[in-house]
């Protein structure tokens, strides 16, 4: 990467890039605060109600008492400014997406306007909670270092019933070879909707690439006793290749957790797989669009991620230099690469999914097992425990079924 | 289709002193295992940004220099042949 992780610069508006000073090479931060709202009481433009929640279908906020609807602005003129994904230089962080301090508390204690009582949100599940008195709805929108306030949020578009319907398709396809407690146990009413944390980045980058190709010139048979054995001439090429590039929303897991996909211990690989989302489309954040929703935390800071970003735009590097080696029909052995990152922008943004969990232990190795269902696209992936001996039986029969002709091949020849 | 399978079938069956359509068998069950445990967990899977990210690149450009040559391989392809295989991370410089 191009810049070192620093302190970030103070923010200084709404939407600005801070100033940099000369020498300066830490990231630069665009303020992306809603300041039209605050933590606490957040009411209707209409009425003063703090009766709001989102309306899926419409994808909008609406007032529960007079039914008024409206939506937050879109993040992406916030953060792109005018300038060219091309153009981008240097590391800039929305407010958002700056580092997490390890002081800041993640349940923050709010004074009800309305009777005066105090209201204890635990942001790590939840960022809004009604007054247990007044019955007011109170909301956390300001930005502090815990991680809990994003920059942006893409809200839910596929409704609950919509979002059962891909999970029953996905678990009824998958009947068959269902582990038996699974198949009673299922419930897909249990679903829940989940803002999960993302970084979106966009990057600008340059990559190398070396390594050796061939490509056949020659292709004959000689016999080996009764056997007819093929050869191949080839010439080899030392080749190389360079790329200039630019990705746009690039979207990473910024929960720890979540993160870890290791295929072995937990099936978080199937929530990675529903991406991508229009982000294009996520707003300024607004809490009272995760009323009704559970949401998780950001707990990683842009330098954790970076290591993940470069992994990638090394392998989008790869991707985009292939068609330009095509001439090599042997194929081509890669074996150096080199990645210069230019420009990046980060934002920290809620995604929505609608997660079906399946708690499953067998032999003492317990494990969460997940249909998830992208909360935009409708796109469906999951994990269904198997019950291995039916499995296993099912492969046997198939291998003895071909066993069986094999013989009857052999048979049939000699 | 059966027809096709056994016009397939019927040079392996009489290829050398191996009756390697033996195979067929073990081959058959531990693909239609490893199918069907792939079908139901999909522990393989993974968001495929390489191809669903919007991406913006200039010409490629580089090098192709001939270095030497291979005589009589019974490789069909190059030792180590990486180029579909985008993720298999290689030395980095």
């Amino acid at each position: 990467m191009t810049d070192s992780q620093a302190t970030p610069e103070p923010v200084t508006g709404p939407g600005q890039p801070g100033p940099v000073p000369p020498g300066a090479s830490g990231p630069r931060t665009v303020d992306t605060a809603n300041q039209a709202l605050h933590d606490g009481v957040n009411r209707c433009p209409k009425c003063g109600s703090t009766e709001i929640q989102l309306r899926v279908s419409a994808g909008k906020l609406v007032c529960l008492f007079c039914r008024y609807e409206w939506s937050e602005a879109k993040i992406e003129p916030v953060v792109a400014g005018e300038s060219a994904l091309q153009d981008l230089t240097g590391t800039v962080v929305a407010s958002g997406a700056t580092d997490i301090s390890p002081e800041v508390s993640g349940v923050i204690t709010l004074k009800c306007p309305g009777c005066g009582s105090e209201v204890v949100v635990n942001t790590a599940e939840a960022m809004s909670s009604r007054c247990h008195w007044c019955r007011h709805i109170l909301t956390i929108n300001e930005q502090v270092p815990n991680g809990a306030v994003p920059d942006a949020v893409l809200p839910f578009g596929i409704t609950r019933d919509q979002a059962l319907e891909h999970i029953r398709a996905f678990a009824g396809a998958r009947r068959l070879f269902a582990h038996r407690t699974f198949r009673r146990d299922f419930a897909p009413e249990n679903v829940v909707g989940v803002y999960l944390p993302y970084m979106v980045v966009d990057g600008n980058a340059s990559a190398d690439v070396q390594g050796f190709g061939e490509v056949e010139t020659r292709r004959y048979t000689r016999k080996n006793g009764d056997q007819e054995e093929t050869y191949y001439d080839a010439d080899v090429y030392q080749v190389g290749r360079h790329v200039d590039f630019t990705v746009d929303d690039l979207t990473i897991e910024s929960s720890a957790e979540r993160a870890n996909m290791n295929a072995f211990v937990n099936t978080n690989n199937v929530i990675n797989t529903i991406l991508p989302f229009d982000t294009k489309n996520a707003v300024r954040w607004n809490a009272n669009y995760l009323v009704g929703f559970t949401s998780e935390r950001r707990d990683q800071d842009v330098g954790q991620v970076e290591p993940v970003l470069e992994d990638q735009l090394l392998s989008i590097a790869r991707s985009q230099v292939e068609g330009s080696v095509s001439r090599y029909n042997r194929g081509v052995r890669w074996e150096a690469e080199h990645l210069v990152v230019h420009g990046t922008r980060w934002v920290s943004m809620y995604l929505p999914v609608w997660l079906y969990s399946y708690y499953y232990e067998e032999n003492g190795h317990a494990m969460v097992h997940y249909i998830a269902v992208n909360g935009r696209t409708g796109e469906t992936m999951g994990s269904v425990p198997v019950s291995q001996g039916r499995l296993i039986l099912a492969a046997l029969v198939a291998g003895t079924v071909l066993e069986g002709v094999a013989l009857w091949l052999l048979a049939v020849m000699s | 289709m059966t027809t096709l399978l056994i016009g397939l079938l019927i040079p392996l069956a009489s290829g050398g002193d191996t009756p390697w359509i033996l195979l067929l068998g073990p081959a058959g069950a531990v693909a239609v295992y490893w199918g069907l445990f792939q079908f139901y967990r999909n522990t393989g899977r993974s968001h495929s940004f390489e191809r669903e990210t919007l991406i913006e690149s200039k010409p490629i450009t580089g090098t192709d220099q001939k270095v030497d040559e291979v005589r009589g391989t019974q490789r069909t392809s190059i030792d180590g042949n990486n180029v579909h295989n985008h993720r298999q991370r290689v030395r980095r410089w």
